[in-house]
């Protein structure tokens, strides 16, 4: 089960090829987003899951905990197709539990800059390039935004955080959740100066206002020329690659890095292939996921543009799939990246910080006094888990 | 036609195409957008109305994609049977409560109010482990199940039967019949009006529910239309001009369905206007 | 001694035949709705664990939470405020419209399936539509108008833009019941009150209205109800980034969030049952207040 019909067509072929191979056959069924995740706790509380389907940092640790998934470490020693050393670790250790694996990482995304080439040659601006620190990308909205309003440098929604600004976070050696997941990092004086690259910005009005960003998204805003950068996950590239005028005048480029540590993150997250485990069929179900993560499935599914693959060094394919963008930006941020930040209740102290951000978007609050806030009730949060 | 019922009549008109193209905007727009290219579907400056070239690329590729034959024939067939148990069961129901005193009415009806107020969304999962003991997801009864009575029912069919005259059951029972009797030959046919509107509440109820037909029956050739829908939107963004193509095309059903319960509507003032 | 007999025997088969006719739908009522109600109250006294596992349950904590939480009271307010607004207008427009295509008029039918067109409009697309249409910068009416109102992104006026959206929806349904109830009212009544000499508006006044004033009260409550209940809207049209969601946000969207999407059953069934507290005392009073104006034969 899966909820991504963009991705459907694709994983279809990966099971017709898993049939001939092996005789097994499989069948998909989509749910949107929306009701993926209530139509499978339904499934655990009354005991029917899914064979094999997505599962999603945001919800791992609960159906880990809960015994809902079947423990595939053993499967994975003696698998040849899937050994832990081709993926990057952190994905793993999102689907890990008690020192077990549950999942076969399926893929993973970056982020990355997307920029307006024709509002860049307009202001007389040069593009960024790889050298960019968040200072440069400030001073270059200054120079995009125009003075009547009708176009700004720079997007990024409060909600938008794992492709906006947690990487300014990481960046300036601030976190999000400490490493143990008992303390937030939002007060942590490293990311209260990290977020001061997006206080600039709000106080400036270098970007569009809040209500305006939540009305238009920031894909559309890009689509439309009324934003001249905005910091966007590999996933849109479906989105960007369908729309005639970013192909036209768009492109993408690393992400900054920051001044003074000079480091360049981007947060990345990954889908793993989980099965149940009351599943009737494991050894079949086994096979299957096996498959997925195999060289020649993650080979595949890069190519068809829609993900960067988990398995180490598949991913060219991917960057291929649209010559007309500098995809490499994607697979260069994959040199230092921090996994989105994630606990047994990610959702809940999520949403509050967002909440708290909002409010320093809408200058309710100072940046600082918005992010104090988000640690209070973050932690508070936590301290229920 | 006097001068003056001429400017009631005209104004009248005029009103009612005012109001008429107000409720279409959005239709216009659906309809509009297509037919355009995804780039102007999404465009906000300058914001497109009419598309460049009348595209039918959105209509092709959403029929070719989606099995529209039977996503109507799945649908049809839930508001089928679901029409038939609401009218049904309200029906009893909404004679027993309207017209006959009994003891226990008063608390069950109220328990008939109290399922009404109750938001729907903590049903699903109850329900659905309901469906998944009895072995029964992906199956048109599955997706009745909810529907199998009508609280909303009963009480719209409770209304209609308390309107009736009070000396109809008086003159069926000195005819020698008894309360069943009276209720299915005498009273039943009397609420035709109302009974044709339950069924075009319970198909519409039907037609736009989505939690719980996306929940219980997933399997590709078991899908309803707002299923199919709702799949149609991605995590991020969608493919808008396919999507109103679709929405437009799930419409017909439903309008077509309306067009004929609309005949029955109209001639239901022959059966009603009761002659004392 | 037979009359006695008569009223008793009355009275049982009353008894008798009101049971077996609502039975079939008490059974369905109590398995289907029912239960899941009571398993909902029980959920409002736990802390809820994952999957319905380890429920431990706490008394009326979530209670004192739920009083004292002011989130949960903007959200009363704003389902309120969306109740007050959509109700009272998407009846007495469709009321008016239902008299008027109650006549003879030339086109009534394509008249009447036009009105009843946003009823079957897929709510994916209804959806998207208005974020069109209300969008500050570059929607159809602020272009039109040439306004910059900030229809669903400003605090204050969101949750009434919110209501328009429900009225132009709900006007269709509205109308269907009160076309049902107008064909009941007998003609002559009308002929005869022609003859008395009486207009439009009087005949309006005293023969259609009491005449349909059942209709009018199950349009009523079951509206409120409604209103009471709204979700789909509010989800659909606004997101978390949206400055005017906490003003905006319903009973039931706040519900969601809690049960559905941080899984958190326990305070979310305590939201579910202070609502239903709210519309049981409304429609209480409706029920007690239908004596004083509804009229059945």
């Amino acid at each position: 089960m899966i909820w991504d019909s963009n991705q459907e067509p694709g994983i279809r072929k990966l099971i017709d090829d898993f049939t001939a191979k092996t005789g097994i056959r499989a069948e998909i069924q989509v749910v949107n987003w929306d009701n993926y995740w209530t139509l499978l706790s339904a499934g655990a509380e009354g005991g029917a899951l899914p064979d094999v389907f997505w599962m999603h940092s945001n919800e791992s640790q609960r159906y880990m905990s809960n015994n809902l998934l079947l423990d595939l470490t053993q499967r994975i020693k003696a698998s040849t197709e899937v050994d832990p050393e081709n993926y990057p670790a952190d994905i793993l250790g999102l689907y890990t539990y008690n020192g077990k694996y549950y999942a076969v990482p399926k893929d993973i995304d970056t982020i990355a800059l997307w920029y307006n080439k024709k509002l860049f040659d307009e202001a007389g601006v040069a593009y960024p390039t790889a050298d960019w620190t968040w200072d440069d990308a400030y001073e270059a909205a200054k120079k995009l935004t125009k003075a009547d309003g009708s176009v700004y440098g720079y997007a990024n929604v409060n909600t938008n955080n794992q492709a906006g600004w947690y990487n300014q976070i990481f960046d300036n050696g601030g976190y999000v959740i400490s490493d143990d997941k008992k303390k937030s990092g939002m007060d942590d004086p490293k990311t209260i100066e990290g977020m001061q690259f997006m206080a600039k910005l709000i106080n400036e009005n270098l970007m569009p206002s809040p209500q305006v960003m939540t009305e238009t998204g920031e894909d559309v805003l890009l689509e439309s020329g009324k934003v001249a950068m905005t910091t966007q996950g590999s996933w849109m590239l479906a989105a960007f690659r369908d729309n005639e005028y970013t192909m036209a005048n768009c492109d993408v480029a690393p992400l900054p890095k920051n001044a003074k540590t000079g480091r360049r993150v981007s947060i990345y997250n990954g889908l793993g292939w989980v099965v149940s485990a009351k599943t009737s069929r494991p050894d079949d179900a086994w096979k299957l996921v096996e498959y997925f993560g195999s060289k020649d499935a993650q080979l595949k599914q890069a190519q068809l543009g829609i993900t960067m693959s988990a398995y180490k060094g598949t991913s060219n394919a991917w960057k291929n799939s649209v010559p007309q963008f500098n995809l490499q930006a994607y697979l260069d941020m994959q040199n230092d990246m921090v996994i989105r930040p994630y606990s047994r209740n990610t959702v809940k102290w999520e949403n509050a910080i967002n909440d708290c951000m909002l409010k320093a978007w809408t200058k309710e609050l100072t940046m600082e006094e918005a992010c104090k806030e988000a640690a209070r009730q973050m932690n508070a949060i936590l301290a229920e888990e | 036609m006097t001068r003056q019922k001429r400017i009631t009549s005209l104004i009248i008109h005029i009103v009612l195409i005012v109001a008429s193209l107000t409720m279409l905007v959005p239709f216009f727009w659906m309809f509009l957008t297509s037919f355009k290219t995804i780039t102007e579907s999404t465009q906000v400056d300058p914001f497109v109305i009419f598309p460049k070239t009348w595209s039918t690329d959105a209509y092709k590729k959403v029929l070719n994609t989606m099995n529209f034959l039977l996503l109507y024939k799945n649908t049809i067939l839930m508001i089928f049977f679901r029409i038939v148990c609401a009218v049904v069961t309200s029906s009893m129901a909404g004679y027993a409560f309207g017209r006959l005193k009994f003891k226990g009415s008063g608390i069950a009806f109220s328990l008939v109010l109290f399922q009404m107020m109750i938001p729907s969304q903590i049903f699903i999962i109850p329900q659905y482990q309901m469906i998944s003991k009895m072995g029964l997801p992906n199956t048109t009864f599955a997706l009745v199940f909810p529907g199998l009575v009508s609280a909303f029912g009963t009480f719209l069919m409770r209304q209609a039967y308390k309107i009736l005259p009070k000396d109809l059951e008086e003159a069926a029972r000195l005819d020698g019949l008894n309360i069943g009797k009276t209720f299915v030959l005498i009273m039943a046919p009397l609420t035709k009006s109302n009974t044709i509107a339950l069924s075009i509440f319970t198909a519409v109820f039907a037609y736009k529910e989505l939690m719980w037909p996306m929940i219980v029956n997933t399997d590709k050739n078991s899908l309803v239309l707002a299923s199919a829908l709702a799949k149609m939107q991605g995590q991020y963004t969608s493919h808008y001009p396919e999507l109103m193509a679709a929405s437009l095309i799930a419409c017909i059903p439903m309008i077509l369905l309306y067009l004929v319960f609309q005949k029955q509507f109209v001639e239901g003032i022959a059966t009603s206007g009761v002659k004392f | 001694m037979k009359q006695q007999n008569l009223r008793h025997t009355t009275t049982r088969n009353a008894f008798f035949w009101g049971w077996v006719l609502i039975l079939p739908t008490m059974v369905g009522l109590v398995i289907l709705n029912i239960y899941p109600m009571i398993k909902t109250v029980y959920q409002s006294f736990c802390k809820t664990g994952d999957f319905g596992r380890g429920n431990i349950f706490i008394g009326t904590a979530n209670y004192a939470k739920v009083f004292s939480d002011p989130v949960v009271w903007q959200a009363t307010l704003n389902t309120f405020k969306y109740m007050i607004v959509e109700v009272p207008f998407s009846v007495i427009i469709a009321l008016f419209f239902a008299v008027l295509l109650n006549k003879n008029i030339m086109g009534k039918s394509i008249y009447r399936t036009i009105f009843f067109l946003p009823m079957v409009a897929a709510p994916a697309a209804i959806a998207m539509v208005w974020r069109w249409l209300f969008n500050s910068q570059f929607g159809l009416i602020n272009n039109v108008f040439h306004i910059s109102t900030h229809w669903i992104s400003d605090p204050s006026i969101a949750v009434y833009s919110i209501a328009l959206i429900g009225i132009w929806s709900d006007i269709g349904y509205n109308m269907i019941l009160f076309l049902a109830g107008l064909q009941e009212v007998p003609r002559e009544y009308y002929e005869a009150s022609s003859i008395d000499g009486t207009n439009g508006f009087q005949k309006f006044h005293y023969i259609t209205v009491p005449m349909i004033s059942p209709t009018i009260f199950f349009v009523l409550v079951t509206r409120i109800i409604a209103a009471m209940q709204v979700f789909d809207l509010i989800y659909m049209i606004m997101d978390r980034s949206n400055p005017a969601l906490s003003k905006t946000q319903s009973l039931v969207y706040l519900f969601y969030q809690y049960s559905f999407v941080q899984k958190n059953f326990g305070y979310g069934s305590t939201i579910v049952v202070l609502l239903l507290m709210f519309i049981m005392v409304i429609t209480v009073f409706q029920m007690f207040a239908q004596k004083k104006w509804v009229h059945y034969n």
